[in-house]
Parts: structure tokens; C-alpha cells; sequence
């Protein structure tokens, strides 16, 4: 990775002081202004243009709108018509735009590692005749026209073999719905329907393609009159534990017994749980609920659970009447993906390929070791790669094709519902790349077509009425009404049956999707990389988390490296201590120790190298060993970290707490704020708030927040103007989490402003805290006097100046025009997103009005998916947020130092404990 | 011993100590009318151009609007140069083999975009919206100079931050009627203070906000 110091010698320093003259006594360039020869009609030079597409995750799609300026794609938001949007978005959608521009994508067909072109490619598929034995690699397919595509390759090739498998799948839950069903059916719950969740290992609002949809389902419910209940039991900390009313964290095994104590509960013959006091009194209130809210009721298991606790899961769902719909599985091959991965690697080591196409997977890195998939694809006499970039896998391949981004395709996918939606490009391919469908129709040697035509005959037959008014709505809307798919009657599941664990020895390594880099395909992201992990705010990496009890015994401490031994593989790795988690299991993040990319490259960790020979969620029989030196853990939590206050920086209520208000303001030797037309301030609901990070994305793309770098980050530098913070509050026995979203607070008396030397961070008549940076000189006073530290200190030119930063001339494209990108040595934070206030203004005074309450929407609060950031006037007697702050659970951050922040909190809910609390 | 300093060695002191006072402060009075002089600002610049439009002869001679060419101005931040397109739609039948029009044929024929030299240029930081100085009267000769009359674009005024302030700070010096905001031979009535102060209060002119930072930069 390259360093930050400037790689100079004495020479070459004087060289440069003596040509400071020379270009000092240059003029700025002449600009030109390059206006279009025939401008499209409706479009206005530097206006931001919004279009629908839908951007794929592990094959889900999901819908959202594409922002563009001047044919330049800056920004995702969400879309609101689409069910797994929602007008929210998530991680992986905001730092797609990223990725589009990302130097390191693949720009050219390569033979050998050498450059070819696509007629040679051609040239050379055609020599595959139609009986060969053809292995097509793909992730989840849920696109129809690919599913069609594929169809007719089989008719092509009627030898045809088709492996799919995603490095992060559901294979229990399949199997638990073979088990209960007899075939894998597709259970959607209704989550607005439901009252109580008890959630076995599951984690639905954790990262995923369904994350929006459940998240806003469980805010709506916890905003309303009747909260939902959510009973969690899991070994290491989840987004949804910690937003669980109640949690309890036990060993794997321990969780599956949780589900035979409910199941029994209920009328089960399933045996006595093994379980402890903890355990017995946590199912048994489960239970209770469960029984109380019979019919608005849901039991999930996670994807760590065996297949029979899921089975367990349907039973349970169908006996409580839960409310969710059964659809056919949506993904059409039968096969698992871990056995499919499996086959994939017989196949090829038994030579029973001719020819290999790996379309948009990376077999070699996420293949456990033990299938040595790089020498496998060597035996196949025609091997293709098809991706982005020129990964591991495609070093192992003897053809790559280089693939367009999603936001250069046109395409289609489904939802997890099976809403389809249409794939738009936002721009023109930026390299000789083709899409996905553009290839499959390649190698099935019809006439050259692109995905657009594809796209369209694939829609066309089932259009009603006119096809183009037809397209044109679906592309408007960016979803295809009455594509959901068709909801069955309720099947009967089988009697519930769950064997006993195994007796095992050792630690129990959990592997869980990366919250950001998912199964490391996100890893050539800089700003990904750089969004701190949930609970443990580490970033540029993957620490393996060990419970403390575990820690203390083995004398490790955090940041310690550690060796971790299954039978004969062993990968060492940095320990993040993790309170709250089960003793004796580890948890770890896939998606670390990518070998390829230069951004992602010796990131990290790849513990699938543990897997032995199974695309295992959970690996048994751990041992763990500190070992030297290591991989490093860079964590931003303990950059702000204030010892000793959590209690009061983020206080947690009962129920409908009743606080005895201030009304009368203390005084204050500074200056009075002037007052204006508006008053803006932001309401955080730590209650909403289930720390998924997408506001902290929205805001790097929409502000143009550049990224430090690993070196930076271990020296304890970061530029994100929203930080997410995570506490750990003690009751007793039990740590409860929570987070909380820290933008700059906009304090009315602001202690930045008095300290700074030249008046560059100031208030204006709105009451935003501003911060000039042509005035600021960078004394940093400012950051020094911030209580809350939320000012950010550009310490080098991190936009531009270095790989993560966006050196290269591609990545300049994706800055938002509407803001500056700052330079070094310029002091930088939150402005409430000032543009978005200044275009809502100039809107709104145009038409001679003033602006509306919900005009300005700031970035964190549209990617919300959860609704937990409000923004409004507090001049505005019945807005929001003035509504908001009214609220028996408004508070505000360091009240004591009389600030008064425009950005205040509402506390955390948690209902009262009942006599069966572990307490 | 002989004397070490010569008779007017004292002299030479006092107009030292004399010029250590008057120097500094006039050193950075000359740096701030250097920087706002017309050589540091470009003010009065004219730039060639790849096809010499002249504003004089199209506005000036002819007649046309503003907007027929600038189509942004009245929607988005940026004014917008008028496409090939719109350059064609008269070109096409008047003066379709006049040689100065030759690059903007070219431009048509190939499909290549003409390139015009940037005449009006704000400095960094700064965010500049067209359309809400138009919808608010603030006339497009107040800023860019009697364009009907330049021959060859240049650029009327110094574009300082301290000249934007003398509007920010008193808009009801400068604001017209709407209806006048495209008129180049509009000037300011005798009792422009007073109209401009009616003009205020019909436009809704924010005057408080005018002068915050945030106002144009961020």
C-alpha cells in the first residue's frame, strides 16, 4: 500500500522550491465550455437527473434511482415504489457509484494475461462444438432474462452443466424447508403484521438484500402505538440483538435447544432441553409471548442453525399461525450452493469439462482451499472469467472477459419477493466491456445483441397493451407491477424433529457476511472498507471477535494476534474482544484477504481457508492460540472514546420516561445566535437507529468525504462527518447496545466558533454552525474546543493525492458538483448538507413561497432505512422535529455544557423487565 | 578614534526606521489593488473564440432574447451555451456558406461539440445559481455589461467577492422589475433606492441571509 510521506530527496526538494516562481507567475488555465452538439430534450446543463435502476445483491434486486449530473452518475437513493427500497438504501447501494469508477476494473478481453479483443474471443468460443461438455459458474440468478438465457444454452448445448452457488448463502434454510415442506419454498413474513419475533441465531435486520424492508417494518412498528416485541438469543452480537428487547447470548447448540424448549412448549415431542437457568428462563418468557400473540407471532432461525431447528422454525410459524406468505422458491436450481461448489470442483478435477464459463464469480478466492479450485479450473481444457476486474480467478483462467457495471447495463432482476424491476444504465459503458446477458448471448451463438434488445424481448410477450407505454412506465417506476410472485396456501410442515448436537470440543467459529464488504466482492471499495463494522468500529479488516471470558483465559487481550487451528489449517488474525458475545464461540467476517485489487489487497483475513471442504457457516472445533505478531486491528471507536460517561451520553428509558424539563435556558457569555427565516435541526432516534451504516455511506457520496487510508486510520485520523457510536450500558447482569448516529451537533453557542482565529467556522441567520474553508488556515482550535468531535482535519490532501482517495483521474468523476472537495490542510464537518437546504431555498423562493417541512431531506436521512434521522424548522410550529423535541424521550448530548445543539437524541426504549429477567 | 558613521549615516537611520512604518502597510495595500486591478481579475479581458459571436450584431443589431441561446438561466445554476442545434437553426438558411461559420457546420456535420473559451470565470468555492439572480430582478446587464454593444465577449466586471457584496449588502441598489431582467438598455430610475426597496418586499428577498457565508459558499 502506498505511504502517505512524500517520497523526496534533498535534490528533488530544491528543484521543486526553485520552480515555485515558475508557476506561481502562471495565470489559471483557461477553462472551455463544451455544450452538447444536439442537446436530448428535457435535460438541463448541471441539474441532477434522477433515473430508476435496480442493483443487485447476491442476486437479489433491489430498486432504487440513480442520480446523475451531466450524464455523470454521482449518487444512489432510494426508490420509494420499490418494495425493498423503499425510498431508503443501504451500504452496498450508496458506494456502488464507487465501484463504477473504480480504477482497477477490468478495461479490456485478456488471453493469457495478454490483451485481446472480443473478435478473438469469438473466434476462439467458436471452436466449442455443441456436444462439449460446457460448466457455466454463476451466483444466484433471480434476473428472468437470464433465467431464460440460460434455458436456451441448454438447448444449445444440451451437455450443458450449471453450478450456481453464492459464497454467502442459505443452504439450512433450504434444507430446513426441504425438511418441512419436502421442497424449498420461498417463507416471506408479513413484518408489519407482527407482534412478537423471536429470532434464533437469525439476524434480519442485518446486512442483506432484505435489510431495508425489514428495517423500516420494525421502525414503523416501534414508532406506532404497539411496539413489536423482539426476543433474540444468539452467540455473537447481531444488528437485530442489539436492537432486541430482550437477548441472550449462548453457544449455537445452546440456541437450537432454545427452539426444542419452544417448540415443546407448544406441544412438541422433541425431548428435554439442555439448557441452564438463563437459557430455561429466557425460552419460557419467549414462549409466554409467543403464546400471547398467537397469530401475530414469528420464529426464525439463522443460517447458522442445522436445517432441523429451521424446520422447527416452519412448524412453530404454522402452529402460531405467523403471518408470513409461502412462495416457490424463487431461485430455480435445486441444488445447494455448498454442494454445487462441490461439484463444480469434482468436475473439473475429474476432467469432465471441456470448457469452463465463470460468469461474475471468483471461485478461487471464496472456494475453501481444500478444493485447490485455481490447479482444478488449470484442468479444464477452455476456461473463461467473466467480472469486473482481474481477480484471483481470473489470474487461473485462460480467457477474461471484462464485465460492464450493473449501472451500465440494462437487465432485470427480482426482488426477494419476486418484484422484477428493470435494470437502467445510468451511462455508457466507460471500457469495451459487455454485460452479463450480452455474454451469455455470445457464447450461445446467436447474432450479436445487446442487453437492451435482450432486455426488451425477454418483457415483451408478457406486456398487456401497448409494449412501449408498457416499458416506458416500468422504467419511470422502476418496478414491473403485478410481478410479485404468487403466494401459495399455507403448506402443512411435517412433524418437527431435532436431533441432539454432536459433543464437540474446541470453539465454534461463526463466519457472518462483512457488513460492508459482504462476501468480499465489495472489497476493491475504498469507502466500504473504511465504514466502521458495527459493534467493533474496526475498518481495513476483519478482527476475529472472542468473547472475554475466552480472552481472559487465554491471556489475550484486544488487538492481540491469535492462531486459529482447525485440524491441520491455521490462519492467524487480530482479536477484537467482544463483550456480550457466548464463551466459546468466535465470530468472524468473511470477505478479508483478497490477493487482487489495489485497494482490497492483504485486507484482512480469508477464513474460509478454515472450512475445510464445505462453504461452512459455522466451523467447529476451533482452537485458538496467541501467537506474535500479526495482522493489525484499526478501530475508530476509540478515537472519541469519553471513559466512564456512556450512561450519559446515551441514556436508555424504561418506558415513557417522564424528565423534568429545563425551561428556562441557563446563561451563556457568547454571543447570541442571529435568528432568520429558518431554523434547522435534526432529531436522532436511538430507538430507530439499528446501526447499518448506510447514512454514514449516503453522506461520504454526497459530501465528497474522501477516505485515509489504513496508515491514517491506525494514527487515529478519519474524515467521516457522520460517525456511528456504539455503547454498551450495564443492567445487572445483561449489556445492552445501542448506537447513535453523530453528525456535527450545530451548537447554538458554539464552542468551535469563539477559538477560531479567523472567523472561518461561524453561524449563519438558519442557525447551521459553517465552517469557510477559504478562510480556515487550519489552527485546528476548533477541533480542540469541539466537545463532541465531529470536526474533521484534512491532515493531507486525502482527495486526491493517494489510491483510497481517488488519485486517479476516473474517480474525480463521481465528486457531488455541488460541493467543494476540500484540500489539505482545511478543516471540515457536517453542514447539515447545506446544498440540499440551498437548492430547496432557491427552489421555493423562485415560486415566491418559503420552503415546505420534508423539502430538504439530507442525505443520512433519505438512505435511512429505518427512519431514525428527522431534519426540519424549528421555526415551524408543528414540524417534526419541533414535534420531536417535545417528546418525553428528547434528549440532548452534554446538556451540561450549554451548547444547545440543533442535533438532539431521543432515548433508547426498553420495556420493563419482567420477574423471569436473568437479572 | 576615528567616527564610524559618516556624517549622514543619521539621515539614512530615520528614513530606515521611517520606511519599516510606511512600507508593510503599503505593501499590503498595493498586494489588495494589485489582486483587484484588471490584470489579476481579467476584468475587460476579451477572448478569442473559435468562431467570433458577436454578441453586438445578435443582440445589439438583431434583437434576440437572451434565452433563446442561454436556455438554462431562468432553470439551473448554469445559463448554458446554446447547442450546435440551436446555432443551426438559423445558420441552416442565413449565411450557410459564410467561412466564419465554417467550425460551427463542422461541429454539425461530424457530431464533434464546439469549444468555446470560458469568458466570465468565478473563483473556487464560490456557488453561483443563474436562475434564482434572474427570478429575484436581478438583470443580466448588471453583471455581464452592456453585451449588446461587445463585438467580442469579455468580461465586464471584476468578479470579486467585495463586488458581489455591494449587491448582497444592498440588493435594492440593483434590483429591476422582472419584465426588465433581459432588457439591455434598462438603468436605474432616479429613485432606483426606493423602487429597489419595493422590489424587496414584492420578490421576497431574504436580505438577512444574503450575506452569510453559506449563501454561496459551501
Amino acid at each position: 500500500m502506498p505511504s502517505l510521506t512524500p517520497m523526496l530527496d534533498r535534490r528533488m526538494a530544491l528543484q521543486l522550491v526553485a520552480s515555485t516562481p515558475l508557476l506561481a507567475s502562471c495565470s489559471p488555465p483557461r477553462e472551455e465550455i463544451i455544450p452538447y452538439v444536439d442537446m436530448p430534450e428535457g435535460l438541463v446543463a448541471g441539474e441532477p437527473a434522477r433515473f430508476a435502476t435496480t442493483l443487485p445483491l447476491g442476486g437479489y434486486g433491489r430498486g432504487f434511482l440513480g442520480v446523475t449530473v451531466d450524464g455523470r452518475p454521482v449518487k444512489v437513493e432510494g426508490n420509494r415504489l420499490h418494495p425493498f427500497s423503499l425510498g431508503a438504501t443501504d451500504v452496498f447501494a450508496e458506494a456502488e457509484v464507487l465501484s463504477l469508477y473504480d480504477p482497477d476494473r477490468s478495461k479490456t478481453v485478456l488471453r493469457k494475461g495478454e490483451i485481446a479483443t472480443w473478435q478473438d474471443f469469438a473466434g476462439a468460443w467458436g471452436g466449442i462444438l455443441r456436444d462439449a461438455r460446457v460448466g457455466l459458474v454463476t451466483g444466484r440468478i433471480l434476473s428472468p432474462t437470464k433465467s431464460a438465457q440460460i434455458e436456451a444454452l441448454r438447448l444449445h448445448y444440451p451437455r450443458l452443466s450449471w453450478f450456481r452457488y453464492e459464497p454467502v448463502h442459505d443452504d439450512a434454510a433450504r434444507a430446513g424447508s426441504r425438511l418441512a415442506f419436502g421442497k424449498v419454498l420461498n417463507a416471506l413474513p408479513r413484518w408489519g403484521e407482527i407482534d412478537c419475533i423471536v429470532c434464533l441465531g437469525a439476524d434480519p435486520l442485518g446486512a442483506g438484500p432484505q435489510q431495508i424492508h425489514v428495517g423500516r417494518a420494525f421502525s414503523s412498528r416501534r414508532a406506532g402505538p404497539a411496539r413489536q416485541a423482539l426476543h433474540v438469543a444468539e452467540s455473537a452480537w447481531s444488528l437485530t440483538g442489539a436492537a432486541a428487547d430482550f437477548r441472550i447470548a449462548m453457544a449455537p447448540d445452546q440456541v437450537a435447544e432454545v427452539g426444542r424448549a419452544i417448540a415443546n412448549h407448544f406441544g412438541a415431542q422433541l425431548g428435554v432441553p439442555e439448557l441452564d437457568a438463563r437459557g430455561r428462563a429466557f425460552a419460557q418468557r419467549a414462549a409466554r409471548a409467543l403464546d400471547a400473540a398467537h397469530g401475530r407471532v414469528l420464529v426464525l432461525a439463522g443460517n447458522a442453525m442445522p436445517p432441523a431447528l429451521h424446520a422447527v422454525c416452519h412448524w412453530l410459524d404454522r402452529m402460531l399461525a405467523a403471518p408470513v406468505s409461502y412462495m416457490d422458491s424463487l431461485d430455480t436450481v435445486e441444488d445447494d450452493h455448498a454442494a454445487m461448489l462441490a461439484a463444480l470442483a469434482d468436475a473439473l478435477h475429474d476432467r469432465r469439462l471441456d470448457a469452463l464459463i465463470i460468469l461474475d464469480a471468483n471461485p478461487v478466492y471464496d472456494a475453501p482451499d481444500a478444493f485447490h479450485m485455481a490447479q482444478a479450473i488449470d484442468n479444464a481444457p477452455f476456461s473463461v472469467h467473466v467480472g469486473l476486474h482481474r481477480d484471483e480467478t481470473a489470474q487461473a483462467v485462460q480467457w477474461h472477459l471484462p464485465l460492464s457495471h450493473v449501472l451500465e447495463s440494462w437487465g432485470d432482476a427480482r426482488a426477494p419477493d419476486g418484484t422484477a424491476s428493470l435494470i437502467q444504465p445510468l451511462i455508457r459503458p466507460l471500457y469495451d466491456t459487455r454485460t452479463g446477458d450480452e455474454i451469455l448471448a455470445l457464447i450461445a451463438g446467436g447474432p450479436q445483441r445487446d442487453s437492451y434488445d435482450l432486455t426488451r424481448a425477454q418483457w415483451r410477450p408478457g406486456a398487456a397493451g401497448d409494449f412501449e407505454r408498457w416499458w416506458r412506465q416500468a422504467l419511470n417506476q422502476g418496478v414491473i407491477s403485478g410481478s410479485t410472485a404468487p403466494v401459495l396456501s399455507p403448506p402443512s410442515p411435517k412433524a418437527p424433529f431435532l436431533p441432539r448436537p454432536a459433543a464437540r470440543r474446541g470453539l465454534s467459529l461463526l463466519l457472518e457476511p462483512h457488513p460492508s464488504l459482504w462476501d468480499g466482492r465489495f472489497s476493491n471499495n475504498a469507502w466500504l472498507q473504511e465504514c466502521p463494522a458495527p459493534f467493533t468500529k474496526e475498518v481495513w479488516g476483519n478482527a476475529v471477535q472472542v468473547a472475554p471470558q475466552d480472552a481472559d483465559r487465554l491471556g489475550i487481550r484486544n488487538g492481540d494476534c491469535v492462531e486459529m487451528t482447525v485440524e491441520r489449517r491455521t490462519t492467524s488474525a487480530a482479536v477484537s474482544v467482544m463483550p456480550g458475545q457466548a464463551p466459546g464461540t468466535l465470530c468472524a467476517m468473511l470477505g478479508g484477504g483478497r490477493s487482487r485489487g489495489r485497494i482490497g489487497a492483504g485486507v484482512g483475513i480469508r477464513y474460509i481457508e478454515l472450512a475445510g471442504r464445505a462453504l461452512a457457516r459455522r466451523i467447529d472445533q476451533v482452537l485458538l492460540a496467541k501467537a506474535g505478531a500479526g495482522p493489525p486491528l484499526r478501530s475508530t471507536q476509540n478515537h472519541t472514546r469519553l471513559d466512564g460517561r456512556a450512561e450519559d451520553l446515551f441514556p436508555i428509558a424504561a418506558d415513557n420516561p417522564v424528565v423534568a424539563r429545563a425551561t428556562e435556558e441557563p446563561p451563556s457569555m457568547l454571543a447570541k445566535p442571529p435568528r432568520g427565516d429558518y431554523a434547522w435541526a435534526m432529531v436522532v432516534d436511538t430507538d430507530a437507529c439499528i446501526g447499518c451504516n448506510a447514512c454514514v455511506i449516503a453522506c461520504q457520496a454526497e459530501n465528497n468525504v474522501p477516505v485515509v487510508g489504513p496508515e491514517e486510520v491506525s494514527q487515529g485520523r478519519d474524515m467521516h462527518w457522520l460517525r456511528v457510536d456504539t455503547y454498551t450500558i450495564q443492567q445487572g447482569d445483561i449489556g445492552r447496545r445501542g448506537f447513535q448516529p453523530v453528525p456535527c451537533m450545530h451548537c447554538e453557542l458554539a464552542p468551535c466558533e469563539p477559538v477560531c482565529p479567523v472567523e472561518a467556522s461561524v453561524h449563519d441567520h438558519e442557525g447551521l454552525n459553517v465552517q469557510v474553508y477559504n478562510r480556515c488556515i487550519g489552527t485546528r482550535f476548533c477541533e480542540a474546543n469541539c466537545p463532541y468531535k465531529v470536526r474533521r482535519f484534512n491532515w493531507f490532501a486525502y482527495a486526491g493525492s493517494q489510491a483510497y482517495g481517488g488519485e486517479a483521474p476516473a474517480l474525480k468523476a463521481q465528486h457531488n458538483p455541488d460541493v467543494s472537495v476540500r484540500g489539505r490542510g482545511v478543516m471540515e464537518k457536517c453542514n447539515y448538507c447545506l446544498q440540499r437546504i440551498s437548492r430547496a431555498r432557491r427552489t421555493a423562493e423562485k415560486q415566491n413561497r418559503t420552503i415546505a417541512e420534508g423539502e430538504v431531506v439530507t442525505a443520512c436521512q433519505a438512505a435511512c432505512p429505518t427512519h431514525a434521522i428527522h431534519f426540519g424548522d424549528l421555526n415551524h410550529a408543528d414540524s417534526n422535529v419541533t414535534r420531536l423535541r417535545q417528546d418525553r424521550r428528547h434528549y440532548t448530548l452534554l446538556e451540561e455544557l450549554n451548547t444547545r445543539p440543533r442535533t438532539t437524541y431521543l432515548k433508547r426504549l426498553y420495556p420493563g423487565e419482567d420477574e423471569t429477567d436473568e437479572r | 578614534m576615528s567616527q564610524i558613521f559618516r556624517p549622514g549615516a543619521n539621515s539614512i537611520a530615520v528614513a530606515v526606521l521611517v520606511l519599516l512604518l510606511i512600507l508593510p502597510p503599503v505593501a499590503i495595500a498595493l498586494t489588495y489593488v494589485f489582486w483587484a486591478s484588471p490584470y489579476a481579475t481579467n476584468q475587460y479581458l476579451t477572448i478569442e473564440q473559435t468562431v467570433p459571436f458577436s454578441h453586438a450584431h445578435h443582440v445589439g443589431d438583431i434583437g434576440l432574447d437572451c434565452r433563446m441561446c442561454h436556455t438554462g438561466v431562468e432553470k439551473a445554476a448554469f445559463a448554458g451555451l446554446p447547442s450546435t442545434h440551436i446555432c443551426m437553426t438559423c445558420h441552416s438558411r442565413i449565411w450557410t456558406n459564410a467561412a466564419m461559420l465554417a467550425p460551427v457546420r463542422a461541429s454539425y456535420a461530424s457530431n464533434k461539440p464546439l469549444h468555446w473559451q470560458r469568458v466570465n470565470r468565478l473563483p473556487d468555492y464560490v456557488f453561483f445559481d443563474h436562475s434564482i439572480h434572474v427570478a429575484k430582478g436581478v438583470g443580466c446587464s448588471t453583471c455581464h455589461g452592456p453585451v449588446d454593444k461587445m463585438a467580442i465577449m469579455r468580461q465586464q466586471k471584476p468578479l470579486t467577492m467585495g463586488w458581489c457584496l455591494q449587491c448582497h449588502r444592498h440588493p435594492e441598489n440593483y434590483v429591476r422589475p422582472r419584465d426588465k431582467v433581459f432588457d439591455m438598455s434598462w438603468t436605474p430610475p432616479q429613485d432606483q433606492k426606493r423602487k429597489g426597496m419595493e422590489l424587496i418586499r414584492r420578490y421576497l428577498i431574504h436580505t438577512n441571509h444574503l450575506t452569510d457565508c453559506s449563501t454561496c459558499h459551501r
